[in-house]
């Protein structure tokens, strides 16, 4: 039966680790002393538990980075407790500079707040905002044709639901005003991988829109902002 | 740093994000071209991971795990409480609609939510939150207590933390009725551990677990 090679999946998770452990101390002895020592997160990721979205991969970066909340099609509500509690920790006490709400493509949470049918158990009640989200904007949604294209567009209009009440967040006012915290709101497009910045919450244009280049020289190399792209030059 | 200064770091690190994305999504799609159309078909996941929201513990990083191969909650110190609709609907949907085999409970020593949950401070809207973290203390106290060494009592409540998040994981209905049923999924504690990298298997009897709670946690009749 199934169960025997699922029993194996978990072992290769057990035995994965090790060998990552091993790997990453042999590449750099100081990686898990300098972990262990303490974190300091940049950005805050508000995202879908959805096993497609894993946030510090896709974004390419490294334990320490990103801290994270994951739930059911990143939802995010004003009195619940749990995200609450992760948005004071990681505004409060760990200061970190960016807030980002990703919603994605194919999101489940989506598909079953675009249908009439009930979910079941709890769920119902989770995705009650999503729901909310879809009945005020029926009309735009039905009449995109695509299933998909209708997806992609309620799950858009869930982030931007998300970046409102992120806004209206007492912690996250107060960051923004005292500190410059960014606030921001993307969509992981699960069939290329890509994330797109929607232009919602603290920068409104999403991005330098059409500002002229900017040259950022470090100590090790410089980086040219163009439009909305980034590149970077190693110092000779 | 001058304000100038202070807009161009945060443009930066903001900007290093999608930096890394595209290098990431073009590396996966010329080592597998496949991959990004077979993901968007659907997920099929074996695992629930409930973890710490803490930036060190990404679950796939650390596990190997693919994308696509687990469903992911993160939450401050990994708690597992009742009354939360957000872990509640994780675990339901979850369980009854993606079917996974196995749900970790990951937890991490040096965990600064079971820190400031013995903090003797107000904490404002972390109190509720962490409350469940003292709760977690008093129903151990004698062991917890006869510690004398502050780190090593510490991580003694962070590896209790965990097998009670399993206990109340085992207590939701969809768990107790998927198992009744198909003999899965199976609960399992974790403890990540930054000195060395690696995952300790708490080794939780399930089975024992399940039957325990099921005096007076029963939802399968």
């Amino acid at each position: 039966m199934a169960y025997a090679n699922d029993q194996d999946t978990f072992l290769y998770a057990l035995s994965s680790n090790n060998a990552w452990a091993g790997y990453k101390s042999h590449q750099n002895p100081e990686f898990f002393p300098k972990l262990a020592s303490g974190q300091s997160p940049k950005i805050l990721w508000l995202g879908c538990s959805d096993s497609r979205c894993p946030e510090t991969t896709i974004l390419g970066m490294q334990p320490g980075d990103v801290f994270v909340h994951r739930n059911i099609a990143n939802i995010i509500s004003p009195t619940d407790i749990n995200t609450s509690a992760v948005i004071e920790f990681a505004v409060v006490y760990l200061k970190v500079r960016h807030v980002v709400l990703c919603g994605h493509s194919a999101c489940g949470g989506a598909a079953a707040a675009l249908s009439d049918s009930r979910v079941g158990g709890v769920l119902d009640t989770w995705l009650t905002p999503l729901k909310a989200v879809r009945n005020a904007h029926r009309e735009e949604l039905q009449a995109i044709r695509d299933d998909k294209a209708r997806a992609i567009r309620i799950a858009e209009l869930n982030v931007q639901q998300g970046i409102d009440v992120l806004m209206a967040n007492a912690t996250i006012q107060d960051a923004i005003e005292e500190r410059g915290l960014d606030v921001h709101g993307v969509l992981f497009d699960i069939g290329t991988g890509r994330i797109r910045d929607l232009g919602f919450g603290t920068r409104k244009d999403g991005g330098r829109g059409g500002s002229p280049d900017e040259v950022v020289r470090g100590r090790h190399a410089t980086l040219v902002f163009r439009g909305g792209n980034a590149s970077m030059k190693v110092n000779r | 740093m001058a304000e100038e200064d202070i807009s161009k770091y945060l443009r930066q690190t903001h900007d290093r994000v999608f930096e890394h994305n595209r290098a990431w999504a073009k590396e996966q799609g010329e080592k597998d071209p496949g991959f990004f159309a077979q993901l968007s078909a659907g997920q099929n996941p074996e695992y629930l991971w409930i973890g710490c929201s803490d930036s060190r513990i990404p679950a796939e990083v650390i596990t190997g795990l693919e994308p696509g191969e687990a469903f992911v909650h993160r939450n401050i110190a990994n708690l597992v409480c009742n009354t939360d609709l957000n872990v509640m609907s994780v675990i339901n949907y979850a369980v009854r609609h993606l079917r996974v085999k196995h749900i970790v409970v990951c937890g991490h020593y040096g965990c600064g939510g079971v820190k400031a949950a013995m903090t003797p401070k107000d904490l404002g809207i972390l109190n509720p939150w962490l409350r469940n973290i003292r709760d977690v203390y008093r129903l151990h106290e004698k062991e917890l207590d006869a510690i004398p060494e502050e780190e090593a009592r510490y991580n003694r409540l962070v590896e209790l933390n965990v097998v009670e998040q399993c206990r109340n994981v085992i207590k939701t209905a969809a768990v107790q009725q998927s198992f009744a049923k198909d003999k899965f999924p199976i609960v399992h504690g974790w403890v990540f551990g930054f000195r060395d990298g690696l995952l300790k298997d708490l080794e939780i009897d399930f089975e024992k677990m399940l039957g325990d709670i099921q005096k007076i946690y029963n939802l399968t009749e």
